[in-house]
């Protein structure tokens, strides 16, 4: 019996503990189970809270950094899939041997509404609008930031979003314009009227002005100032027919810079008649353009310049030996003409030349087109010449007012070739598309002024209805 | 015995103590009380050692039976040899039990030896067990919906994942691989689609641990081999899994709440069994082949045709001019005559597997373990010497305390996998390739690039793609008994994922005229990963039993964390192509993404299960979860569930001889939900996409964001009637089941305006899956020497969209219609070839005269399957088993036409696209042939979009058989099998593609394979 007492007294002692660790464990789990701090966690590394980005004048930076970035790689702008090759095999600039069914359906004028490359292009562009949009909420709301610094970042950001919305516009016709990152309105937005559209152009272009400084911090004009809005402002005015306008604003930036004597200095990096131009990458170390418009070899050409183009240059213009180049295929049965103002492809070691976007030659022509109108015809000659001259050729012979604009428009097919769709917005503002494609592009037709909504933007907000004419 | 005595009388004295401290268990504790006092009382009667040999109908011994003194928690458990000790008065009787054996209860009657013979139990029903996760239950008393698959079945499959052992198997499971390549991943979707957007994936757990099926692959580096998905559960070695269940109702998966939705699948692995160490080892060579190839033009038929093609669109005078050579080198340059079939040359190898495995287990009524590795190499049918090797340790240790109050499991998997494929799957070149390109190589040895005019499909070679991953899973389960009805139990569990992988693309690989140098093309991409999860489940277990009935209630939480790691890099420009594989030689390394998440998850859950008189039973299951995936405010949700069953067959008015021996009629209804959206979606944020502009690192918005979402709801309604007749040897189970998903969590697709093309958030739109499901077993022949067994399910899924409010001007108008299941595609209507223009014709809905998207892609077709299942037998003859297994579907499915619908184009294409128009009044199926060069509407373009690239896709398929042969007993205790396993032999099926079951053209379809092996035990 001795031993059932020292047992008993082992288990009461035991059982106290078991009681105490049940009881324990009872608290524990309801007690933790209650605890929300256990589901929240911190944001990951790669990750930074909206508002954190706005509280630092280099984080904005980093949010810029995005746009130039996208509008570089992606969408309309890009040397790869954007308007200088694309709107050059739409127009009379390019003849197209890939095999892309998107580029096929631009190159032979049958577009649908389905075309993977317009709707990466719309996508692009509103992707590039919104980020826009939320660096000036972000700038707006920011308490950290100073004026100085705000006044640039938002001011860069109202010039891109004009800048994507006018090519938009000149691509669609009637657009949204989107100011908001709001998701309920922009899903539900409307179609704006091709002059409603523009209004809102020229009067971010107005504020981004104000804004902007007119010096180049960057010492390479890789950022957008003040002058590059004056210059996009010039061409809108210009697109718009507003011809005072138009010649006031070139003649502001043909009073600052200069056109580079030699045309083999254009398209380097230092070139002086450079408003704005991209940086590329680390790697590729120069422009996509180079990549997309050289040929190396034949077979494996993607884009020659047409005969027509080759045709469009006077003898002796030194554009065509040293912004053109020629190969045959080896047994020199087949010999292509191709757009050499882009030297340097990707696969360079050296970073010599970056994208140019806007340089002073255009606008040049934009005076030259906007004197014309308003009846200097002496002043346009001069514009003109200066163009001329530079590429070797004489004073032009147009005198009349009619034979200016022609020959400005020439002038323009044969300076502003494989760059940003030029050639395609020409024919379009001056209403000459028609007459001259429809002998190059047999599926032409009247309505191809308009590339169509995409199909499934349709689908995705019905306020976009109706789809463009002949889509 | 004086040890005996102490410890009784200790337990007398805890649970007078008890009786006193815990005034709620008082019941309980009388009740044993009295027991115990009984059995002290008898406690000096002297006990004799009884021993025997237990074998079963065909004089097999059969080890691990446990014997039991009945009234008493004494029991041994037979050796090897089927022999027992145990002490027993002379009056007691002995509970001989045995898994797979009818229970016999003997009495000792002053006998010292008994020698014992089992009879198999036909139908198992009583004794098997099924894992419900939390806990456990047997398969008469379930009141939800589990269906599973055992180590037998799966055993029998030479496979590679345990997604692919089940496969036909479980009823409204549907599970379809999505390459042939070694490696690659499954679709699995378990009662349907249940979510407009969002994984069907269900919860996978592994002994107790969630396992995340998600893969960690980068697109960047494998997604041209296998899309970038590597099915982390082919971590799982299937030959290590003692079973699979599938949760699938709401009383089974209310218990995991948030995660249940889309089902459980729960894998449960080996363990070590009582008895004398045993080795086991097991070898097996496989063989395996594409099992269909695709009937293609040969050269002549290839060339007339584009010949003709270039001719109807109005090139045929430029054919003649060697100018234009360059735009059809296949015409112009290369040997007319020359034939190679490509599928034959690319993936028409013989890919070769070699398995070893080799476990040890045993142990003692206290402790079991088992320790099992195997090691296993594949090949390729690709041309090169592309292979994946794969490693795994598994190991299962139990002990039991002396009194059997304290339990232990540990269990880990390891596994290391290697697998080494070239960049790209061959397939779609294979099918693509002209027949009468150029020779692979040239006469030096070198790739052959025809000067220029072919991309040599060898290059990939050269450009390797390898993938080493890593995967734990720990588990260790520690259970107490605090009182004898209540239980403390913890499971804990940790597991990591690792993935390390690159992909080079060396200038060696590319045609030398393009100039390519190490230095400006060659490149790696590599991506390392990592998945770290760690999960603490404490739970408290209280099962009370009255005379009539029984209470079981259980109480726990869930705390788990996870965190995913993404590092993708990618090198250029390297001195040479030696050097690729070192960054550091790299002359630019970009960082593509540099990203972790983490997820925090915590819960609270419950379970009361009352069991009158084994005829009704009640089930009440209940969670309450926590994830960090939603905003403040909004982490929290309730899941709930019943389920009710009554065993009719336990009435009085069904008697022991009737037909029917087991009825049970059961229903459930609750709620589950789903949290499957990705982390930090709630939050407004920009993250750094790894490049730069002008020197300033990139912030990119993330996209539009929305604090408020909250939980998806999925409500499940179940009814079922279980029979089985003559004494359980045919069991049928039907159910029908309606589950109705609302509140989708989804990314909500937004006009491109917005910015972005998504934005996650709930929309009250329902989706409604119901059907039918039947499982049938029966047991046709069953005596000494000859057994045969039969399987059969099928499942009739149904899947709705019930709700949908202002679907008309939403996103998703042109995808979904209400009433009509989410799997419809919509597309034009083919309307044959116009015998004049001879050109596809379309029905054009809105009548504009143009054929356009989305006003005439009207016509509707649902490509999910109308039924699927499966059949097996087995059969088994003295020391033969023959096992075979019938998979089927009914389906439609996109066929050639998808690929190609207009004969001419560059690339070869399969021979019904001969049957073509030719000249006006020609009334053939296909369109005239065309170069592509035409400036014309893309009718083939749209036919590839229209019904016509729809046909059945139904098929009957063998997909395993297996024959094993039991050499007879040479040693006692040395067991020798050999077998001939198959898998995916044949296939009934009007389908044309190369396989109805995944019918895409650039995926590898599945291969056919023939096993054979060898195992030893002794």
């Amino acid at each position: 019996m001795k031993s059932i007492n020292y047992y008993y007294y082992i288990k009461t002692s035991r059982q106290l503990t078991r009681g105490s660790l049940l009881k324990l464990l009872t608290i524990l789990l309801m007690g933790l189970a209650s605890c929300t701090d256990f589901v929240e966690v911190d944001p990951p590394k790669n990750i930074l809270i909206s508002e954190t980005v706005f509280n630092d004048p280099a984080t904005v930076e980093s949010a810029l950094a995005n746009i130039y970035f996208k509008i570089r790689e992606q969408g309309m702008v890009s040397g790869r899939n954007g308007l200088t090759t694309l709107m050059g095999i739409y127009s009379d600039d390019l003849d197209y041997f890939g095999f892309d069914a998107s580029f096929l359906e631009l190159y032979q004028h049958n577009v649908a509404g389905s075309n993977n490359t317009i709707q990466g292009w719309w996508n692009t562009a509103y992707n590039i609008i919104y980020a826009t949009n939320d660096i000036i909420s972000g700038v707006d709301n920011s308490s950290t930031l100073t004026i100085e610094e705000g006044e640039q970042f938002k001011g860069q950001a109202l010039f891109v979003r004009a800048y994507v919305h006018s090519l938009l516009v000149s691509l669609f016709g009637d657009i949204p314009y989107i100011t908001t990152t709001d998701y309920l309105v922009n899903g539900t937005a409307s179609r704006q009227s091709i002059d409603v559209v523009y209004k809102h152009i020229i009067s971010d272009l107005n504020n981004a002005l104000m804004l902007l400084e007119n010096t180049d911090d960057t010492g390479e004009r890789v950022l957008p100032n003040q002058l590059v809005a004056k210059a996009l402002l010039a061409r809108v005015y210009l697109y718009k027919e507003n011809w005072e306008m138009a010649e006031d604003l070139s003649s502001q930036l043909i009073d600052t810079y200069n056109l580079e004597a030699d045309v083999n200095d254009v398209f380097l990096k230092e070139s002086r008649e450079t408003l704005w131009q991209l940086k590329p990458g680390e790697s590729p170390r120069n422009t996509q353009e180079a990549n997309e418009l050289i040929i190396q070899f034949i077979p494996g050409q993607k884009y020659a310049l047409t005969n027509t183009l080759i045709a469009a240059f006077e003898s002796g213009d030194l554009r065509l030996d040293h912004w053109t180049g020629s190969i045959s295929n080896t047994d020199g049965t087949v010999t292509l003409a191709f757009a050499h103002k882009y030297k340097y492809t990707l696969t360079e070691t050296e970073s010599l030349e970056y994208s140019v976007i806007f340089r002073l030659a255009e606008q040049y022509l934009i005076r030259a087109e906007a004197r014309t109108q308003l009846g200097n015809i002496s002043g346009a000659q001069l514009d003109l010449n200066a163009i001329r001259n530079r590429a070797g050729l004489a004073n032009t012979t147009a005198k009349t007012k009619t034979d200016l604009l022609n020959a400005i428009l020439k002038e323009r097919r044969v300076e502003l070739f494989a760059e940003q769709g030029h050639r395609w917005f020409d024919l379009k503002r001056t209403g000459t598309a028609g007459s001259v494609l429809s002998a190059v592009k047999p599926n032409w037709q009247a309505t191809n002024v308009l590339l169509p909504i995409p199909e499934t933007e349709l689908e995705a907000n019905p306020k976009l209805l109706p789809q463009n004419p002949g889509y | 015995m004086k040890n005996n005595y102490i410890s009784q009388s200790r337990r007398i004295l805890f649970f007078s103590f008890c009786l006193i401290l815990v005034p709620i268990f008082t019941e309980a504790l009388s009740i044993d009380g009295i027991l115990l006092n009984h059995h002290t009382a008898n406690a000096n009667i002297q006990q004799s050692p009884i021993h025997g040999v237990i074998k079963d109908v065909a004089g097999l011994p059969v080890p691990g039976a446990h014997i039991k003194i009945k009234g008493s928690s004494q029991g041994v458990a037979s050796d090897f040899d089927g022999s027992y000790i145990i002490l027993a008065q002379p009056n007691d009787t002995l509970i001989v039990s045995a898994l797979g054996f009818i229970t016999q209860t003997i009495v000792v009657n002053n006998v010292s030896q008994i020698n014992i013979q089992l009879i198999e139990d036909v139908t198992q029903l009583d004794v098997v067990t099924l894992n419900a996760g939390y806990y456990s239950v047997e398969e008469k008393e379930r009141t939800g919906n589990i269906v599973s698959i055992k180590a037998k079945t799966i055993e029998k499959q030479p496979v590679n994942n345990p997604l692919a052992a089940m496969q036909g198997h479980l009823s409204g499971v549907n599970i379809v691989q999505s390459s042939g390549v070694p490696g690659s991943g499954f679709d699995i979707e378990i009662r349907g689609k249940n979510f407009i957007n969002g994984v069907s994936d269900p919860l996978f757990i592994v002994d107790g641990i969630p396992f995340s099926s998600q893969s960690l692959g980068s697109f960047d580096v494998s997604g041209q081999i296998n899309n970038g998905n590597i099915s982390p559960l082919n971590a799982i070695n299937p030959s290590d899994i003692e079973s699979i269940e599938v949760l699938k109702d709401a009383d089974a998966t209310a218990i995991y709440g948030s995660r249940g939705a889309n089902g459980v699948v729960l894998i449960t692995t080996k363990k070590g069994k009582v008895g004398k160490t045993q080795f086991k080892a097991n070898m097996s060579s496989t063989l395996g082949q594409v099992s269909n190839f695709l009937d293609l033009m040969n050269t002549q038929q290839y060339l007339e045709i584009r010949k003709e093609g270039i001719n109807n669109d109005g090139f045929g005078s430029f054919l003649e001019n060697p100018a234009f050579d360059f735009i059809w080198p296949d015409v112009k340059s290369w040997d007319n005559t020359r034939y190679t079939d490509w599928q034959k040359e690319l993936i028409g190898g013989t890919a070769y597997r070699n398995n070893a495995q080799l476990s040890v287990s045993g142990g003692s009524e206290g402790t079991q373990f088992l320790i099992s590795g195997g090691y296993q190499k594949e090949t390729t049918v690709f041309p090169g010497d592309a292979n994946y090797k794969k490693a795994t340790v598994h190991s299962n240790l139990n002990h039991q305390s002396n009194d059997k109050r304290f339990k232990m499991n540990l269990s880990t998997i390891y596994t290391n996998e290697k697998n080494v494929l070239p960049r790209t799957d061959f397939t779609s070149m294979a099918y693509r390739l002209e027949p009468n390109a150029p020779e692979l190589y040239d006469d030096t040895g070198n790739l052959n690039w025809e000067n220029n005019t072919w991309d040599n499909p060898l290059a990939a070679l050269e450009e390797i793609y390898e993938v080493k991953i890593n995967t734990l899973i720990a588990n260790a389960g520690m259970s107490y008994m605090v009182f004898p009805n209540l239980e403390f139990k913890t499971n804990l569990g940790y597991n990591t994922y690792g993935l390390e992988s690159y992909r080079t693309l060396p200038s060696s690989a590319r045609n030398p005229q393009f100039g390519f140098t190490p230095q400006n093309y060659s490149s790696i991409t590599t991506n390392n990963s990592k998945r770290v999860s760690w999960i603490i489940e404490p739970q408290l277990n209280w099962t009370k039993q009255w005379e009539n009935s029984k209470l079981q209630v259980l109480l726990g939480s869930t705390f788990q964390r996870e965190r995913s790691q993404q590092f993708v890099q990618k090198g250029m420009g390297f001195p040479n192509n030696s050097l690729i594989l070192n960054l550091t030689a790299a002359e630019t390394l970009d960082v593509l993404e540099d990203s972790d998440s983490e997820y925090s998850y915590q819960a609270f859950f419950g379970r009361v299960n009352f069991n009158w008189k084994d005829k009704y039973i009640l089930n009440l299951t209940g969670r309450r979860d926590g994830s960090s995936r939603f905003g403040p405010g909004k982490q929290f949700g309730n899941f709930g569930a019943v389920g009710l069953a009554w065993l009719f067959s336990n009435e009085r008015m069904f008697s022991k001889n009737s037909i029917l021996s087991f009825g049970k009629l059961r229903a459930s209804y609750g709620s589950t939900g789903s949290d499957n959206i990705g982390d930090y979606k709630f939050l407004d944020t920009y993250h750094v996409t790894g490049f730069d502009y002008n020197g300033a690192t990139i912030l990119e918005p993330t996209g539009i964001f929305n604090p408020l979402f909250g939980w998806e709801e999925n409500i499940k309604l179940e009814a079922a009637l279980e029979l089985g007749f003559l004494q359980d040897r045919i069991l049928i189970n039907t159910s029908w089941y309606r589950n109705r998903s609302s509140n989708q969590l989804i990314g909500i697709p937004l006009a491109a305006t917005t910015g972005f093309p998504e934005l996650t958030g709930n929309f009250d739109a329902t989706v409604e899956n119901t059907g039918f499901e039947v499982d049938f077993r029966s047991v046709n022949i069953q005596n000494k020497h000859f057994k045969w067994t039969t399987t059969f399910n099928i499942s009739v899924p149904k899947n709705k969209l019930v709700k949908f409010p202002g679907l008309e001007t939403s996103t998703f108008a042109n995808r979904f219609i209400i009433g009509k299941p989410l799997t419809i595609t919509k597309l034009y209507h083919a309307l044959g070839v116009d015998t004049e223009a001879g050109v596809y014709q379309f029905e054009d809905y809105n009548e504009d005269d143009v054929i356009s998207s989305p006003q005439d892609r009207q016509w509707i077709e649902d490509l999910a399957p109308e039924f699927y299942g499966g059949l097996g037998n087995v059969l088994s003859y003295k020391n033969f088993t023959l096992d075979f297994f019938f998979q089927f579907k009914k389906q439609n499915a996109f066929n050639e036409l998808r690929f190609v619908a207009t004969p001419g184009y560059r690339g070869n294409a399969s021979v019904r696209l001969l049957d073509r128009w030719q000249q006006p009044g020609d009334s053939n199926p296909i369109e005239m042939a065309s170069g592509g060069l035409a400036l014309r509407e893309d009718t083939g373009g749209l036919q590839r979009r229209s019904q016509a690239a729809i046909s059945d896709a139904s098929f009957i398929r063998l997909r395993s058989v297996s024959l094993n042969y039991k050499l007879p007993t040479i040693r006692k205790g040395f067991d020798v099998n050999v077998y001939l396993q198959g898998q995916n032999l044949l296939t009934f099926t009007n389908y044309d593609g190369p396989d109805p079951e995944q019918p895409s053209n650039s995926q590898l379809p599945q291969l056919r394979q023939l096993t054979l092996g060898l195992q030893l035990g002794f």
